[in-house]
């Protein structure tokens, strides 16, 4: 399996599980066992993103197209819903945002990534820490128009109130 | 306005067709209904007249009409607002197709493949997900050869039965300097592929040529653009026995000719590797999709067949686990033929 990037998984899936399993809450494991996991992968799309913790196929379970039937020519199915569950942490990911069943099935490892990887490293992820940052961009950019419309407010008020005195000489003219 | 529709939905002749019954309004539009409301009414009736895949159909009916391609992909706005009656009306309408097994991608006149949208018309084979997989394959293996074929402006593919053009328009739009040279015998799937190369401006590397394979010396036609470097098909594999157990939905609106393989589903497949060694440059491949039965059976028949000089390379499985995929890799020198001419399309014509 090649490590060049997130979307290049193995053609053969170590476990197809085509029975339906129960969902459960992801209970915290009391030592954070990550022995079999590879070497950080570069998240797609994210250049300067520090990478996030790697999925291990072999820890994923893939639930996909239920009574399938024959497949290929034979069968023309449109339910692409890719279930993905990470064995070890629980967590389940759903994904039908695409038609494509192979979409679905990369969206769904991202997605997966991205939570599993929150799930080991909590606060510390990077992705909580995009997230933090693109909250505080936000807030600041959302200052900064609140402090523009109140300077722009502070002008019109000195204007109108030098408008209103015609003959008052005014101390700040702008 | 029933012909009005299906002109609208893109239906050309009626064989593949059923008749269409006057409809009966399912629900009273006096009351305006929110989107999942009326996922589960397309639902629950889709249910009762057993129809299959109820659920999905019904959401992608209605993600269609509001100008999504998916359900999940909805702006989550939609969600609760009511639909206005044009458009309880038209889903009304698609729905009435699916109550007549009409595969939802027919209905929506529209699918995606590789992340391309496709027109779709019957009886133009669908593209099914597995060949999806196919496709990533060709690329991966394109990418890992020399430098140099990409260099000189290639590959050459050429796509052996390209109905709607699935293969051959993925195939074009993630190798920029590739050309394609692809065949179909069925006009209806020539018109198909023309027109998606048009959409999506891709009309300039594909060449889109009638002709059936199986005829005699077909091959002495593709000489002139030949010889390539890959040959791509997802050929009719059904075994034929199989053919009366497919679904109504195949069986009612897809062409038969696109599906049904011959006895041991090897008709095509086989004239596919007779030609091939005619075409194919040196070390030339040949990537097909089939029936989990066939490496099996391929593998003998290349066997038996040593005057072709073709090895069965390697067999891949589909993402449900079955043997699906065949790459195929001419092994002779071919001779008084130059192995680095590079042809260079004429832009296509739109064809009839």
């Amino acid at each position: 399996m090649s490590t060049s990037g997130l979307f290049r998984f193995p053609a053969r899936l170590a476990r197809v599980c085509m029975v339906p399993w129960g969902l459960r809450f992801p209970e915290k494991p009391a030592l954070l066992s990550l022995g079999t996991v590879v070497t950080p992968v570069q998240v797609a799309g994210k250049k300067d993103h520090p990478a996030l913790l790697s999925l291990d196929e072999r820890e994923l379970e893939e639930q996909f197209v239920k009574g399938h039937g024959p497949g290929g020519q034979a069968t023309n199915k449109t339910s692409n819903c890719v279930v993905l569950r990470h064995v070890p942490s629980g967590i389940v990911v759903k994904c039908h945002q695409t038609r494509s069943v192979d979409q679905n099935r990369k969206l769904a490892r991202r997605i997966l990534q991205e939570k599993v990887d929150v799930f080991y490293n909590g606060e510390n992820s990077p992705v909580c820490k995009e997230r933090r940052e693109a909250e505080k961009r936000k807030q600041e950019r959302k200052k900064r128009a609140k402090e523009t419309l109140e300077k722009k407010k502070l002008l019109r008020e000195q204007w109108e109130s030098s408008r209103t005195a015609p003959g008052e000489r005014t101390a700040d003219s702008d | 306005m029933l012909r009005a529709l299906l002109s609208g939905l893109g239906w050309r002749g009626g064989i593949w067709g059923c008749t269409f019954t006057s409809w009966r309004p399912h629900l009273p539009l006096a009351r305006l209904l929110n989107v999942t409301e009326l996922v589960n009414h397309w639902t629950a009736v889709f249910e009762k007249r057993g129809i299959p895949e109820a659920r999905e159909s019904s959401e992608y009916i209605v993600a269609h009409v509001l100008g999504a391609k998916t359900f999940q992909s909805l702006r989550p706005e939609l969600w609760t607002q009511p639909l206005t009656p044009w458009q309880l009306q038209y889903i009304q309408e698609l729905s009435s197709y699916r109550l007549q097994r009409m595969p939802v991608q027919y209905i929506l006149g529209e699918w995606d493949f590789q992340g391309l949208s496709l027109k779709m018309v019957p009886p133009v084979f669908i593209p099914r997900w597995e060949t999806e997989e196919l496709v990533e394959w060709v690329l991966e293996e394109v990418t890992q050869r020399s430098r140099v074929v990409r260099a000189q402006g290639g590959p050459l593919i050429l796509e052996v039965g390209c109905g709607s053009g699935a293969i051959s328009l993925s195939l074009l739009s993630k190798l920029p300097q590739s050309q394609v040279i692809a065949v179909d015998k069925g006009e209806a799937a020539i018109c198909l592929a023309n027109e998606n190369a048009h959409r999506l401006q891709l009309q300039d590397r594909i060449r889109i040529i009638p002709l059936d394979v199986t005829l005699e010396d077909s091959w002495a036609h593709l000489l002139p653009w030949g010889p390539v470097d890959l040959i791509v098909s997802n050929p009719p594999y059904v075994f034929h026995r199989d053919m009366e157990q497919l679904a109504p939905e195949i069986l009612s609106y897809e062409d038969p000719v696109a599906l049904d393989g011959g006895e041991e589903g090897m008709d095509i497949i086989s004239h596919i590797l007779a030609l091939a060694p005619r075409l194919l440059k040196d070390s030339g491949s040949i990537f097909l999709e089939v029936d989990p039965r066939h490496p099996e059976l391929v593998g003998s028949w290349l066997q038996s067949r040593p005057d072709l000089f073709l090895n069965l390379v390697t067999v891949r499985r589909d993402f449900c686990g079955r043997p699906r995929f065949l790459h195929i890799q001419r092994s002779r020198p071919q001779r008084g033929c130059p192995a680095d001419a590079w042809p260079v399309l004429q832009p296509a014509r739109v064809a009839g």
